[in-house]
């Protein structure tokens, strides 16, 4: 099966649709506002009028580039291209500044790869047993999960006063993510008879706003991002730096697990990745001053979902996440229906699709570590010619989501708080986190209290529940402990 | 005003919306008092005692804290000069549309920002939306703001 798959695929006309669909992807991503879940969707029907798998081909592609396609931006203007490169924006953009933005791109590059290859090892190969597992998780278990996300809020803090500080903004970001319907009643909630902010407070132009838009508005001081120019032309020379396979290895770890869970993203990935490598690194203090270690946990993290995410959606039809979803519509589109079959009849095309994510992670790579030094020199452009267009392609990327005109001036206000509330010590990542993480939150929790009849029991008495908040406590007690150290020292 | 007052105002903010959020939910229905009322409950009485604590926090280390003063610009005029004009690209994209609006935000910003060049000006600005066009417009569909005068 797998060498017929291998003969599918090595035909010209299936290797040119990977490379255009993964140059397309990385394109894409880099542009804040188009998602790769919009440019699967889009795709869907221009892959109608092609063979099945030369349209599955192509948005596997989409879907693989898009991913890495979003830390460009994040790390050359800290603009974040997709939502799951903001965690990589707060470490790639300081390195920019310092002159080594080429240095974080290779670095994003190479971890966007690993983590890429691993997940699609893991879907290749064990892609049934780990669906299985992942159904076992109900709402108790994604609450928690919401938590151990949210738990990632107490490494961002240095001290007390900074741990306070992270846990109030994380707190406006949960609230700020109850705006809009009630989950359970469906009764509009804080909403000013706003009929946009219905679904709520969409977090693309949130985060426009207080990654983007905000670090443009900054700028205005500056002649241009870095101050360094000699820097930027040392960018092929740079080595990796040391260690930094470690955070590889654990963001791809990371996001191939969240990516399997139906429902969690890759943004939650990254942010979990960025976070644990946080507390594993033997220099926590840098993170947050251009860590290279973070963007590799957070690219691996992110990219590490796509395989992940693609093993409920091919086993049993549930989408690991919303690109998934629009991947799942492409496969129905043509007839492939999830389920053990298309691991046996339509064995050739599924394993040809899952192959060919290999190939769409080697195309991005070439193409991440040959362009880098030329994308890098964006960072010399004229911030008096670059502002001006950053804030429209923020400014288009926070309507295109919604097509909502409301959206623009969130985008425009959140920029403006986000820069009041980084110079009072307020952390924006905590406010993000709690902003993304909160629906799930509040699903979760909502649901296992109807499910436990309003017992609070429902959240420790299943295995999955327990093993959960283990990790959690693990996460909390050594930075809350470091603290207090620190504390008593000073 | 110094970043210390800042602070305390916000963390005041804070407090009000804290005790605002919380009385907010008996006005939730009966059917979801105990689940994302609760939850919305929670979130508010979180923020209150973590504004609370931060407050305390403010007021015991009051006498080693400095008195830096909050800056939000350091060129002022280019900053808020760049944030008004964002916020009229923003409201004339629903009467002029995209390109209009654009076209003029573009070089109006640049010149603001001190680009002096006319070429350098030009050529971003028609580049930038040629692209915007040939990709978003054509290539991807992707629906842009439309003009309710033009």
């Amino acid at each position: 099966m797998i060498l017929q798959a291998l003969q599918a695929l090595f035909t010209p006309i299936s290797l040119f649709a990977v490379f255009i669909g993964t140059t397309s992807g990385v394109i894409v991503g880099g542009m804040p506002g188009l998602t790769a879940t919009m440019a699967v969707a889009l795709l869907i029907p221009v892959t109608f009028a092609l063979e099945p798998l030369t349209g599955l081909l192509l948005m596997g592609g989409v879907y693989c580039g898009a991913m890495y396609g979003g830390s460009i931006p994040a790390i050359l203007l800290r603009t974040p291209g997709t939502p799951a490169a903001v965690a990589t924006a707060m470490e790639g953009y300081p390195m920019t500044q310092q002159g080594h933005g080429g240095l974080a791109l290779k670095v994003s590059v190479i971890a966007s790869f690993t983590g890429g290859m691993f997940s699609t090892f893991i879907l290749l190969l064990i892609a049934p047993i780990l669906a299985v597992f992942a159904l076992t998780f109900g709402p108790p278990e994604y609450f928690l999960l919401a938590i151990l996300g949210l738990a990632g809020i107490v490494s961002m803090a240095d001290d007390e006063n900074r741990l306070v500080k992270a846990i109030i903004s994380g707190l406006i970001g949960l609230i700020m993510a109850v705006v809009g319907t009630d989950p359970m009643s469906g009764m509009l909630r804080y909403t000013m008879g706003l009929t946009d902010l219905f679904d709520g407070i969409a977090f693309m132009p949130a985060l426009i706003g207080m990654f983007s838009i905000s670090q443009m508005l900054e700028l205005t001081g500056a002649k241009s991002i870095i101050t360094d120019k000699s820097t930027i032309t040392k960018i092929k020379r740079e080595p990796l730096p040391k260690g930094i396979h470690k955070p590889i290895v654990l963001g791809s770890l990371v996001g191939t697990v969240v990516g399997i869970l139906p429902g969690e993203g890759a943004t939650i990935a990254a942010f979990m990745s960025y976070n644990i490598a946080r507390r594993r690194s033997k220099n926590p203090k840098l993170f947050g001053k251009g860590n290279p270690e973070g963007i590799a946990a957070a690219e691996a993290g992110n990219n590490g979902c796509v395989g992940g995410s693609l093993v409920p959606t091919l086993t049993l039809g549930i989408p690991g996440n919303s690109v998934a979803a629009a991947l799942l519509g492409g496969l129905l589109i043509h007839g492939l229906i999830p389920g053990p079959e298309l691991f046996t009849t339509y064995g050739e095309m599924t394993y040809a699709f899952i192959l060919s994510l290999f190939i769409a992670n080697i195309v991005f790579l070439l193409l991440g570590l040959f362009m880098a030094p030329y994308f890098a020199r964006i960072s010399l452009t004229p911030t008096s010619l670059l502002i001006p267009v950053v804030c429209l392609f923020s400014v288009l990327g926070s309507y295109a989501m919604n097509n909502s005109i409301l959206d623009i001036f969130i985008a425009l206000i959140c920029g403006l708080v986000a820069i009041i509330l980084q110079k009072t010590g307020f952390s924006l990542g905590a406010l993000i986190l709690g902003l993304i993480l909160g629906p799930i939150a509040e699903t979760g929790f909502a649901q296992a209290l109807i499910m436990g009849h309003g017992s609070y029991a429902i959240f420790f008495n299943r295995p999955q529940a327990l093993a959960l908040w283990g990790i959690i406590f693990l996460l909390l007690v050594p930075p809350i402990y470091q603290i207090f150290k620190q504390r008593k020292k000073g | 005003m110094t970043k210390r007052l800042a602070e305390l105002l916000i963390l005041s903010g804070y407090l009000i919306l804290a005790v605002l959020l919380y009385r907010s939910t008996a006005s939730y229905p009966v059917s979801v008092q105990g689940s994302t009322a609760l939850y919305v409950r929670f979130l508010g009485m979180a923020l209150g005692v973590f504004c609370c604590l931060e407050i305390f926090l403010w007021f015991k280390n009051r006498n080693q804290a400095t008195t830096e003063k909050l800056t939000i610009a350091t060129v002022p005029m280019r900053f808020w000069g760049l944030f008004i004009l964002l916020l009229i690209y923003s409201t004339a994209l629903s009467y002029l549309g995209f390109y209009l609006s654009s076209a003029l935000f573009l070089p109006l910003a640049m010149l603001l920002l001190g680009a002096k060049k006319p070429l350098s000006i030009g050529l971003t600005s028609i580049g930038v939306l040629l692209f915007v066009y040939l990709v978003f417009a054509k290539l991807l569909e992707v629906p842009l703001p439309e003009g309710s005068l033009f």
